[in-house]
This record gives structure tokens, sequence and C-alpha cells, in this order.
């Protein structure tokens, strides 16, 4: 395969996912930002979502304050930000475009059809509410819809590995992203634990990665921050988490070694990572800093993604 | 270095057992040197496999099975490793190294492992990793590998007094001496791709771990006198044997058995 091919098919479906974790981030943030100010906390919602979506300072260059308005716009329209929803499904489906011949019929049509519905939306009716709501619920059902045509369609070779791959690195930034932002409310602090503020967060963030439930089954327990946090890292069973998005990435890139014969600075790094997580307790987590884990978490994954592009996309 | 291996352990039975307990430790996790791109454990009858994980963090699978003349079991996989000069980092750590000083019936040290030790501490004084070095190529040379006087419930100190073993008494007497002068040490259990080609072996392997302050856990290989490398895929680790052994169980019934391990560690 062309690494051109490769790197079409990998930032496809980097694209795909990207524009479903920036609608879970918006509509986690329409649902805290709807709360009283007693509920939700003093923090702007808006501007979180922002950081989340890592465009702060991009943000700023355009809008001077980050409101529903301006965050809604520059997060899902805006021709200016590169990661805009609309921008993610035109570059998905460009890069698709350039390995039609390499995709079945029904992965195209659900790729295609997305972007030439957003296409000709008009921004101004759906900025709010209800029709926000669902609109973003379009968002994830396309996302939906291009990850089940390729899981039940595509033939399992390099072209359906090198788009796992997409997948499961951007889930893994965007859930440490998420993890990242609202690491200080998971940081167990006496006096405000099982406060309102609290559960309405760490029930955002639970809702943001569709893990309400998940939590528990797995718990069944009221919400604890610590038990957010090692639901999000270290359950592999969980399909957002950090070690199942890593269990994944170790795969693809396995089957990629085999069936190339030859293995890379990919497959270490990956490995090693996956080892750190399979192997890392919660405590441990807590008492040498969250923060520093999330942060060298998006250090290593950022650093896997360049050296999957070294090792196989250029 | 890849490695891939088959090992297959077969208990025949002279009258079929009421009941057969059995607990293994054979699944190796990942840690920074080593990766299991594939594995999985069988047993040739219809039992339930239950998985878990033992206080040291290793993985464990247990079962009971009814009747039947023979039981075979078998894990089966490949592991990937990087050679990282001894060092073992990255690995599951449920107790502070300090637990591993703990003494245990097999790795007692008698007077004789205790002045053994303490002529190493004079000979290579201060340095926590130099003494391990020179422990190690203490008992690779001072102890001759034989399989004929030993067995799996052989201490240490009668190890030594013999000056004879397996890996596994080589690797009690290591863990003896090395606590007698205060260094952590823990028994691994696995297994050991041979430099000369020979794919069959008769048993797994064992080696040791110490625990060198501002170094972490280093790996020592005293049958073969070296420091681990890419060619050692690490199973279980505890105390000693017992806590690490690859197969344990009991049984009601099933009068003499006899024990067959079939093992294959190859490229």
């Amino acid at each position: 395969m062309l690494s051109r091919t490769a790197d079409n098919l990998y930032w496809m479906s980097r694209y795909v996912e990207r524009a479903e974790s920036l609608a879970r981030i918006l509509e986690a943030t329409q649902r805290l930002s709807a709360l009283p100010v007693d509920y939700g906390g003093s923090t702007n919602e808006w501007e979180s979502a922002v950081a989340t979506a890592g465009c702060t300072a991009s943000f700023y260059t355009v809008h001077e304050e980050a409101t529903q308005e301006t965050v809604i716009d520059y997060l899902v329209f805006s021709d200016q930000n590169p990661s805009s929803i609309r921008n993610c499904f035109r570059l998905a489906r460009s890069n698709g475009r350039a390995v039609r011949t390499a995709l079945t019929g029904e992965m195209w049509d659900a790729l295609n059809g997305a972007w030439l519905e957003l296409k000709d939306l008009d921004s101004r009716g759906i900025l709010k509410g209800e029709e926000l709501g669902r609109f973003l619920g379009w968002v994830k059902s396309m996302s939906l819809r291009v990850d089940g045509s390729a899981y039940r369609t595509m033939l399992r070779n390099d072209i359906y590995w090198f788009s796992r791959l997409g997948v499961f690195l951007e889930r893994a930034d965007n859930t440490a992203r998420i993890l990242d932002v609202k690491y200080h409310v998971l940081l167990p602090e006496i006096e405000r634990v099982g406060g309102g503020l609290d559960y309405y967060q760490w029930s955002a963030v639970l809702r943001a990665v569709s893990a309400m439930t998940s939590y528990h089954w797995v718990y069944r327990d009221s919400l604890k921050p610590w038990l957010v946090a090692d639901l999000l890292i270290l359950n592999a069973q969980m399909p957002r988490s950090l070690a199942a998005c890593y269990g994944n990435v170790g795969l693809y890139l396995d089957n990629l070694a085999r069936a190339y014969g030859m293995q890379g600075p990919s497959q270490k790094l990956a490995r090693s990572m996956r080892a750190k997580l399979g192997n890392a307790k919660i405590d441990d987590i807590f008492q040498s800093g969250l923060h520093e884990f999330i942060v060298d978490f998006i250090g290593t994954n950022n650093r896997l993604g360049a050296a999957i592009s070294e090792q196989y996309l250029t | 270095m890849r490695i891939s291996i088959r090992h297959e352990t077969r208990y025949q039975y002279s009258a079929s057992p009421t009941r057969v307990t059995q607990i293994l430790r054979l699944t190796p996790r990942d840690h920074d040197g080593q990766y299991i791109t594939s594995w999985r454990v069988e047993v040739d009858r219809p039992v339930r496999l239950s998985q878990s994980e033992d206080a040291f963090g290793n993985i464990t699978h247990t079962f009971t099975a009814e009747g039947g003349e023979s039981l075979t079991m078998l894990a089966e996989g490949e592991v990937q490793t990087h050679d990282a000069n001894g060092m073992v980092t990255g690995t599951s750590e449920k107790f502070a190294p300090e637990l591993y000083l703990r003494e245990t019936p097999l790795t007692k040290a008698d007077s004789a492992i205790t002045s053994f030790a303490k002529e190493i501490t004079e000979e290579a004084r201060g340095d926590r990793l130099n003494q391990l070095h020179v422990l190690l190529a203490g008992v690779h040379r001072g102890m001759i590998f034989d399989a004929r006087p030993t067995d799996t419930t052989t201490t240490a100190a009668e190890a030594f007094a013999m000056r004879r073993g397996v890996c596994q008494d080589l690797s009690h007497v290591f863990i003896a001496a090395a606590r007698s002068i205060g260094i952590p040490a823990r028994y691994v259990s696995g297994y050991f791709r041979r430099i000369d080609g020979v794919v069959d072996q008769e048993a797994g392997h064992a080696w040791v771990e110490a625990y060198v302050t501002g170094l972490g856990w280093v790996g020592f290989d005293p049958a073969n006198g070296i420091s681990v490398t890419d060619a050692h895929a690490r199973v279980a680790m505890a105390l000693d044997y017992l806590g690490a052994a690859p197969i344990r169980g009991t049984r009601y019934g099933g009068g003499e058995e006899v024990l067959n391990v079939f093992l294959k560690v190859q490229a």
C-alpha cells in the first residue's frame, strides 16, 4: 500500500472520530450550562469546552468571549477552525474520496452523505436549545454510520487496520482531554466531596463518554471521583477508556507488523503505554498526580501519532 | 526478540481421581521490556477456568476437574521482548520493595549461606549493584547444575550444602543470600529461549529480581550466570517457588500420578 493511501485512511477516521468527540463535549457543556449557577459552579462551561477541544488560543483570535453562540459557531461551523465539526466532515470526506476504491460502497455513502447534508446546512437555526441537541445527535449518528459500515463491510486487511488506528488514537486523545480539563473536579477535596457541583461535573464527564450506566454496572456505588478516573483510564471493558483504546491501538499495530513482517518505534511506544495502563493502580496515579499522568499520556499519544506518521504515512 | 512458547503439562493417574483442583500461574503480563502478542490457557477437560490475580499481581487461573484418567493443561502464545540491560520496569507492583526481605522456609539463610553472603559484601564493599553481580557469579560458579539430588521441596540451605541444584535451587540460594545482606529479592518463574537453539526443554525457567535503591528491580539469572536479557519471558513473581509456581494443586483419589512436561521455547 502507498503511504499516501495509509495516510488518507488514517486521517479519514481520525476526523470522523474527532467530530463525534466535539459533539459529545458540546452536549455535556449544554447540559452543564443549563444548570442554575449554584449547581453548575462559577466556571464558564463554554470556555472549558473550547479548552477540551484543544483550541483555546485560536478561538480567542476570532472571538473575544466564550459564550454559547461564539463557541458553537467556532466548534461546529467555523471555516477558520481547522477542527470544527464541519471541517472534520469535509476533511474526512476528501480523505475518503482520495482512496475511494479502498472503501466499501456503504462506507463511502456514509461519509459522502454526511458531508452533503452538512454542507448546505444553515448554521443560524441550530445554535440553541432543542435544535442544537438534535444536530449534535445527528453528528453522533453519522459517526456511528461510518464506524458501523466500516466494521460490517470492510475486508480485514491493512486498509481496515489503518482506519481503525486513526479511530483509537483520536479517541484516546479525546478521553484524555476531557480528563485533563476536568481533572480539578476529579481531585478529592474533603469539603467538596459529595457536593451538588461535583455530582453534576462528574456525571457530565461520564455522560460525555456515554459511561453513566457503565459506571453503575462496574462500581455499584454513588459517583466518586477516583472511581470515575479509574473507569476512564484503567478499565479495559469501557470502550472509550485509555486502556481500551491502547488495547486496540496495540492490536492493529501488531496486525500491521505481522502483515509487513517488520516492526518499529510505533509498536514499541504503543506496547509500553499499554503495559503501563495494564499495571497501573488508580491510587498510585492520584498519589503521583492525576494531572501529570494525563499530561504525560497526551504527550505519549502525540509521540505515537508522530511515530506512526514517520513509520507508515510518509 | 520474539519468543514463542508452548507449555503442556500432563498428569496421568493410575485411578481416576474424584476431584482435582489446580491453580495455574501460566499467563505473563506486559511490562516495559515485554509485550504479550497472544496468549491462551487451555485445559483438556470441561472445566470452568476462572481468571484472577494473586496478591503479587500474577495472573492466575483456577479450576476443578472431576474424574478422568489424565489431565492436560496447555499454555501457549507469543511474547515480544526488548533487552533492558537487566532492568525490570513498568511491572505491576502491589507491595513496597521491603516486603521482599521476608524470609520463607524455602529461602531461609542458614549460617553457611549467611557467611557466604558476608564474604561477598566484603569483596564488593558499599555498592549494592556490584554486590549482586559478585553474588551472581559466586552462586553460578559455586553450584553445579544438577537435576538429580533436588526436588521442588528442597530448601536453599539444603541445596547450598550439596552445592548442587536446578535453576529453582540456585535462585533460592541467591535470594537467601541477598536478603541476608539486606537486599530485597524475589523469585521469578518464566521461560528462557536458549542461545544454543535447543527448542525442547524439560521445564520452565526461574531466576531472581533484586531491588537496588535508586535503580529499581534488576533481574539476575544464577543458573546461566547472567543478568536477564531479551531471551527471558517473565511470567510470575513471588517470595519463593511456592508463590510463583506455574502449577499447584490438590486432588482427592487418583492413586499414583505421573507428571510429564512438554515445553517448546523458540523464535
